[in-house]
């Protein structure tokens, strides 16, 4: 199993997974081309959600917190940064003061996409980015 | 040498572009191109601190130590040397 991401937009809907070279069941290296569809679909992205392999309750890593403060700033707006585990899914938002002060909930309502990161979880498919029509 | 909006960036030097508080904007004057991470990232806070990108409000706090410098060469369309600074993208450990 290896991480594995998603952009949300605004209908709550995944219009960019995030499948880079060089995951790990730990990591998903820093790219530029997330950075460029995120900036490109400023005014649609809800959040960004991302795997944790292993069951429990997932928690964010540091380098999470200051990966979702850096896109943060960069965008000038707060988005919703979603965790998933096998069996749990958090989502987190800043509730500062300080700039990695993220505070989360845990939902019962599952969205669909959660099952489809899932599976990119559980299917090591490298160096694939899938970008879905918007509102698909 | 090519120029850009009045000041000539050399072959050595390249345009700063930044985004920050959901703008984009660049610095006014080039930069050496081989700059190093630490001093492009410093001459950008102070920039963006004072007001001295076009297009960026000022802000005092603002912290690019999470942001990731991106070097381009200049190509056929872009005649010059671009460094860009955005956030970092990473998750995990």
């Amino acid at each position: 199993m290896i991480e594995a991401g998603v952009l949300i937009d605004k209908n709550g809907c995944p219009f960019h997974w995030h499948l880079p070279e060089g995951r790990t069941g730990g990591s998903i290296p820093d790219t530029r081309s997330l950075w460029d569809v995120i900036w490109d679909n400023r005014d649609h992205v809800l959040g960004f959600a991302h795997s944790h392999p292993g069951g429990g309750i997932p928690a964010p890593s540091w380098t999470d917190l200051t990966t979702f403060a850096a896109i943060e700033a960069a965008l000038g707006r707060r988005l919703y940064w979603w965790i998933t585990s096998s069996e749990h899914f958090i989502r987190l938002e800043w509730c500062g003061p300080e700039k990695t002060d993220y505070g989360f909930r845990t939902s019962e309502h599952t969205p669909d996409w959660v099952g489809e990161l899932r599976m990119y979880s559980d299917h090591e498919t490298d160096g694939v980015e899938l970008i879905l029509t918007m509102g698909s | 040498m090519e120029e850009i909006t009045g000041n000539l960036v050399q072959s050595t030097e390249a345009r700063v572009n930044v985004t920050y508080s959901g703008q984009n904007g660049d610095l006014p004057d080039p930069v050496f191109f081989e700059a190093t991470d630490g001093d492009v990232k410093s001459w950008v806070t102070e920039a963006v601190a004072n007001g001295g990108i076009p297009g960026i409000p000022a802000a005092s706090d603002a912290d690019f130590g999470d942001f990731v410098v991106d070097r381009f060469a200049a190509t056929e369309d872009r005649p010059y040397n671009l460094i860009q600074l955005r956030p970092k993208t990473p998750f995990g450990i």
